[in-house]
C-alpha cells in the first residue's frame, strides 16, 4: 500500500531522511515512532506528495506520490501533527469543507463523532484549543471512507477520555479493513492499536516488523525461584542486570539466548519461572538510548539482538 | 514600572529580527527621499525656472490634490518650496506606511501567531511587547528624519526648512505609529489591524486633498494637513508638529490602557458563534479562499469607492479653474489637445490601480501564509492539485482587484456627475477604470512567479510594487531613464480617459501576465511544500 525504501531527504545541509525503510501493508495499523526530529513527519509529507525525496524509492498505492499526489489524496485522509485552522471558519464548516475537498463524507458518522468528541461546531477555529482544533481535524479524517490514514500524531492536546475514543475508531477502522499509519509518543496507545511497528532514529528505520516478532526479539525478564548456584547464570552470555536475593533471580534475557539460559535454568532446577515479552516503551527506550551507538546502522527485523550493538 | 519588565531585552529581540526588515525600510525610503531632493536643483538651477515651476504648478487643483497646498509657492518661490511640493505628501505617506508596518509586525501579528504568549509568560510587563516596538520604530522614524536633513542640506537646500520638512515626515510617521498602536488593541487578527491603520492613512490622504483643493477646514482634519502646516521653507511654524507629537504619545497611551481591556490574541469584539455547516458556497478551493478574502475584499471595495468619489468630487474644481486662468491654456495645450480634467481623471485612475496592486498582492501573499502555518497542506492532502489550489487565490486577486478599479471609477463617475451634472461620465469613467488592469495582472503575475519558486521570495513583490510606484510617481522628479521607466507595466497603461485605449500593450500585458502565472505554476509544482 505504501513503501519507502532508502528514502533520503535534505533540507539544505540538513540530513532529514538518510535511507529510511518502510513497508506499510493493506489492513495493518502500523505505528511510526521515533524521537523528536527522528523524520516521521517528513515521511509522511513525502507520502502526501508535499516534499520531494531526494533519493531511494517512494510508492503510495503502487504510484508515485509526488507524480499522483491529486488522484491518491482522494483515497486517503490525514491529520497533521500541528492543526493550524483558518482562524475565522467555524469548525463545522471547516470538517464540510474538508469532505468536499475529499469527494466524500458520511453525515451520520459526521454527527456521531462531533457527538462523541463533544465538539462545538459552531465555535470559530481561533477560539479553539489546541485540542479542539485536533478534534477537527480527526473528525474530518475519521467522517471519511479513506482506504488509508495518514496520521501524524493524532492525539496530541487530547484528553484521556478523547484519546479512547480515538482508538475505538481506529480500531472501527482496522476491522472495516482500512490502512492507518499512525505516528505517536503515547507508547501505550501504539501497544493497543498497532499490530506493526517501524522505530526510526536520525531518519533511518532502526527495526520494523509485527510487534509481537519484535517483542520476542528483543530482551525478555524473567524471574524464577532455583535451587542451585546461580553464578553460572551471572557468565552466560545475552543475561543482562543479574540480581538475586536468596534462591530467587532476576534478569534480562536476549531473544535469541533464551534457549540456552533455559536450559541452564533446568539444570539449576528451576521450581518457578515468569517470564515477561519487553513492553513497547522497553523495546521503544531500547533504541531511543543509544548516545554510545556511534552509527546507528538499521536493523533488520530478524537480527534484533537487544544489545544495543550494530549489527556488522 | 513593573508593566514594562523586559522592556531593553525585547527592544534587542526586534532588532535581531528585523535586521533585514528594518534596514530595507530605512535604506530604502531614505535613498527615494534623498535623491528625490537631490534631483530637484539641477532642474530648477535659477530663479526663473523657480518662477516658471510656481506659476505652473502652485495654484492648480488636480497637483494639489497629489502634492499639498504649496506654501511658499506664491509668493517669492524658492527651490525649498518646490521640495516641500515634490517630495513631502509621498514621504510623508512612505514614513507612515513604515509605521504601520513594522508596528503591526510587532504586536497584533505576534499573537496571531501565539509566539506572544510565549514572550508574556516569561518575566515580561503587560505593556512591554507594545512599548518595545513603540521604541524600537519611534528610533527608526527619528533615524530616517536625521538622514532625510542630513541628505536635504547636503544638497544645499536651507538649513531650518530642511529641518522642518524632514521634522514633518517623522511627525506624520509617529502619528501612524501611535494609530497602528491603537488598532493593533481593536482589531481582531493583525490582517484587521493592518487593513483599519491603512484605511486611517486612506482617510487622512483624502481629507487633506479636499482640504488643500477647497481650501477649508478638512485639512485639519488629517495628520498629514498637520504635518504641511508646518510650513518647510516659507515661514517654519513648529506647532502643528507638537500637534502631531500630542496626536502620536495618545494613541500610544490609549493602546496601553486597551491593552488591559481585552483579552490576548482577542480584539474588543469578541468573536461570534458561526454556523455549524458549511454552506453549499464553501465547498471547493475558490469557496474557501473567497471566504478567506471576503473580509478584507469588502474593507478595500468601500476604501477604494470612497476614494474615486473623492478624486470626483475635485473634478469640478479642476475645470473651473481651467476656464479662468490662461496658464492652463498652455497645459491643455502641452497634453495634445486633451481635457485637463480627463488628464486628472486618468492620473487618479493611475494612482488608484497603484493602490488596488497593493490588495492584489496582498491577496496573492496570503498563499505564503497559507503555506506557513501549515493550512495549505491540509488542503492539498485532500485531492486538490496546488495549481488549482493557487488558481483559486489568484483569481480572488484579479477578479478583486477588477471590482475594485469598477468601484473606483464608479466612484469617480458618480460624484463627479452630482457636481458636474454630466451622467454620461458614470459610463466614461467605469469604462477608463479598467485600462490599467492588466498591469495589475502582470504584477500579479510577478508575485505568483515569485511565490511558485519559493514561499518566502513573494514578500518581493512589494519592493516591486514600490518601484513601479516610485516609476509611476516621482519619474520626472528623478529624472529616471526612459528604459528604466519602460519597465513598469503601468508606463505601458493608456491614459484613459485623456487619450483612447491602446490595445496591443493591454493585450501584451495580460500575456505577459499570463505566462509569469503559468511559469508560477510551474514552479511551484516542482518544490517542497511547507
Amino acid at each position: 500500500m505504501a513503501s519507502c525504501r532508502g528514502l533520503e531527504k535534505s533540507f539544505g545541509p540538513t540530513r532529514a531522511l538518510d535511507g529510511l525503510d518502510l513497508e506499510l501493508e493493506r489492513g495493518q495499523v502500523h505505528g511510526f515512532l521515533g524521537p523528536n526530529g527522528a523524520g516521521k513527519s517528513v515521511t509522511m509529507r513525502i507520502l502526501l506528495g508535499l516534499l520531494r525525496h531526494d533519493g531511494g524509492e517512494v510508492e503510495l498505492f503502487g504510484r508515485d506520490p509526488w507524480r499522483s499526489a491529486v488522484d491518491l489524496h482522494r483515497r486517503l485522509a490525514y491529520v497533521p501533527g500541528d492543526t493550524n485552522l483558518w482562524p475565522n471558519l467555524t469548525g463545522g464548516e471547516i470538517i464540510d469543507l474538508m469532505g468536499d475537498l475529499r469527494g466524500h463524507i458520511d453525515p451520520a458518522r459526521r454527527e456521531e463523532l462531533i457527538e462523541r468528541f463533544e465538539l462545538d461546531p459552531t465555535k470559530k477555529a481561533r477560539s479553539y484549543s489546541k485540542g479542539n482544533r485536533q478534534k477537527v481535524a480527526l473528525v474530518a479524517a475519521l467522517a471519511s471512507d479513506a482506504e488509508l490514514l495518514i496520521l501524524d500524531e493524532p492525539t496530541s492536546g487530547l484528553d484521556p477520555l478523547k484519546e479512547a475514543i480515538f482508538q475505538d475508531y481506529v480500531v472501527d477502522a482496522r476491522d472495516e479493513g482500512r490502512t492507518v499509519l499512525l505516528s505517536s509518543h503515547v507508547l501505550a496507545e501504539v501497544d493497543k492499536l498497532c499490530d506493526h511497528i517501524t522505530i526510526i532514529r536520525q531518519g533511518r528505520t532502526v527495526q520494523s516488523g509485527r510487534l509481537d516478532d519484535l517483542r520476542h526479539l528483543t530482551r525478555s525478564t524473567i524471574t524464577a525461584e532455583v535451587s542451585g548456584p546461580v553464578d553460572d547464570l551471572a557468565g552466560q552470555p545475552g543475561v543482562h542486570d543479574l540480581e538475586s536475593d536468596g534462591d530467587r533471580v532476576h534478569f534480562g534475557v536476549d531473544g535469541r539466548h533464551l534457549p540456552a539460559v533455559l536450559i541452564t535454568l533446568a539444570d539449576l532446577g528451576v521450581t518457578s519461572l515468569v517470564s515477561h515479552p519487553p513492553t513497547l516503551e522497553e523495546l521503544f527506550l531500547h533504541h531511543y538510548d543509544e548516545e554510545q551507538a556511534r552509527d546507528g546502522l538499521p536493523v533488520e527485523a530478524g537480527d534484533g539482538d537487544g544489545d544495543g550493538e550494530p549489527v556488522p | 514600572m513593573t508593566q514594562l519588565t523586559g522592556l531593553g531585552r525585547l527592544v534587542r529581540l526586534i532588532l535581531r529580527r528585523d535586521r533585514i526588515r528594518l534596514w530595507s525600510w530605512l535604506l530604502g525610503l531614505g535613498v527615494v527621499i534623498v535623491a528625490s531632493a537631490a534631483s530637484l536643483p539641477p532642474v530648477y538651477p535659477d530663479q526663473a525656472s523657480i518662477d516658471a515651476y510656481a506659476a505652473t504648478v502652485g495654484d492648480n487643483p488636480a497637483l494639489m490634490a497629489f502634492a499639498g497646498p504649496g506654501y511658499g509657492l506664491r509668493d517669492d518661490p524658492t527651490i525649498g518650496a518646490i521640495l516641500v511640493n515634490e517630495v513631502q505628501l509621498w514621504g510623508a505617506i512612505g514614513f507612515a506606511l513604515m509605521s504601520i508596518f513594522l508596528v503591526n509586525h510587532h504586536t497584533r501579528a505576534e499573537e496571531d501567531v501565539e509566539r506572544a504568549d510565549l514572550i508574556r509568560s516569561t518575566v515580561v510587563g503587560r505593556h512591554a511587547p507594545t512599548a518595545a516596538a513603540v521604541v524600537v520604530v519611534g528610533a527608526a522614524n527619528l533615524a530616517l528624519g536625521l538622514v532625510c536633513a542630513a541628505g536635504f542640506v547636503a544638497t544645499g537646500y536651507e538649513t531650518t526648512g530642511s529641518i522642518v520638512l524632514a521634522a514633518s515626515l517623522v511627525a506624520v510617521g509617529l502619528v501612524f505609529l501611535g494609530v497602528t498602536a491603537v488598532t493593533a488593541q481593536a482589531a481582531s487578527s493583525g490582517r484587521a489591524a493592518l487593513g483599519m491603520a491603512a484605511s486611517v492613512l486612506a482617510a487622512a490622504f483624502a481629507l487633506r486633498a479636499l482640504g488643500d483643493v477647497s481650501g477649508n477646514w478638512m485639512r485639519w482634519a488629517s495628520p498629514i494637513g498637520w504635518a504641511q502646516a508646518s510650513r518647510a521653507f516659507a515661514g517654519e511654524r513648529w506647532l502643528p508638529l507638537v500637534l502631531c507629537v500630542v496626536a502620536a504619545a495618545v494613541g500610544v497611551v490609549s493602546a496601553f490602557w486597551l491593552s488591559t481591556r481585552r483579552d490576548l490574541g482577542s480584539g474588543l469584539v469578541p468573536t461570534k458563534p458561526g454556523p455549524g455547516r458549511a454552506s453549499p458556497r464553501l465547498t471547493d478551493p475558490l469557496g474557501l479562499a473567497v471566504r478567506l478574502h471576503r473580509g478584507s475584499l469588502i474593507g478595500w471595495a468601500i476604501g477604494l469607492f470612497v476614494a474615486g468619489a473623492l478624486y470626483g468630487s475635485i473634478g469640478d474644481d479642476v475645470e473651473q479653474m481651467l476656464e479662468d486662468n490662461p496658464v492652463y491654456q498652455d497645459i491643455l495645450v502641452q497634453t495634445g489637445g486633451a481635457d485637463l480634467t480627463d488628464s486628472f481623471f486618468a492620473s487618479s485612475l493611475l494612482m488608484l490601480s497603484l493602490v488596488v496592486s497593493g490588495f492584489a498582492i496582498a491577496t496573492v501573499s496570503r498563499l505564503r501564509s497559507e503555506e506557513s502555518a501549515g493550512r495549505a497542506e491540509v488542503v492539498l492532502a485532500s485531492g486538490v492539485s496546488r495549481s488549482r489550489w493557487a488558481a483559486s487565490h489568484l483569481l480572488v486577486a484579479f477578479a478583486g482587484a477588477a471590482a475594485g478599479m469598477v468601484l473606483s471609477g464608479f466612484g469617480l463617475g458618480l460624484s463627479y456627475a452630482a457636481v458636474s451634472g454630466d451622467s454620461r461620465q458614470i459610463g466614461r469613467l467605469v469604462f477608463a477604470s479598467l485600462a490599467p488592469l492588466p498591469a495589475v495582472a502582470a504584477l500579479i503575475g510577478v508575485a505568483m512567479l515569485l511565490y511558485g519558486r519559493a514561499s518566502a521570495a513573494v514578500v518581493a513583490s512589494w519592493a516591486v510594487l514600490a518601484v513601479v510606484s516610485v516609476i509611476a510617481l516621482l519619474a520626472e522628479v528623478l529624472r529616471l531613464p526612459s528604459w528604466l521607466r519602460q519597465i513598469s507595466p503601468f508606463a505601458h497603461v493608456s491614459q484613459v480617459p485623456a487619450e483612447a485605449i491602446s490595445w496591443p500593450p493591454a493585450i501584451g500585458m495580460v500575456a505577459v501576465a499570463g505566462a509569469l502565472v503559468a511559469a508560477g505554476m510551474a514552479a511551484l509544482d516542482h518544490r517542497d511544500m511547507g
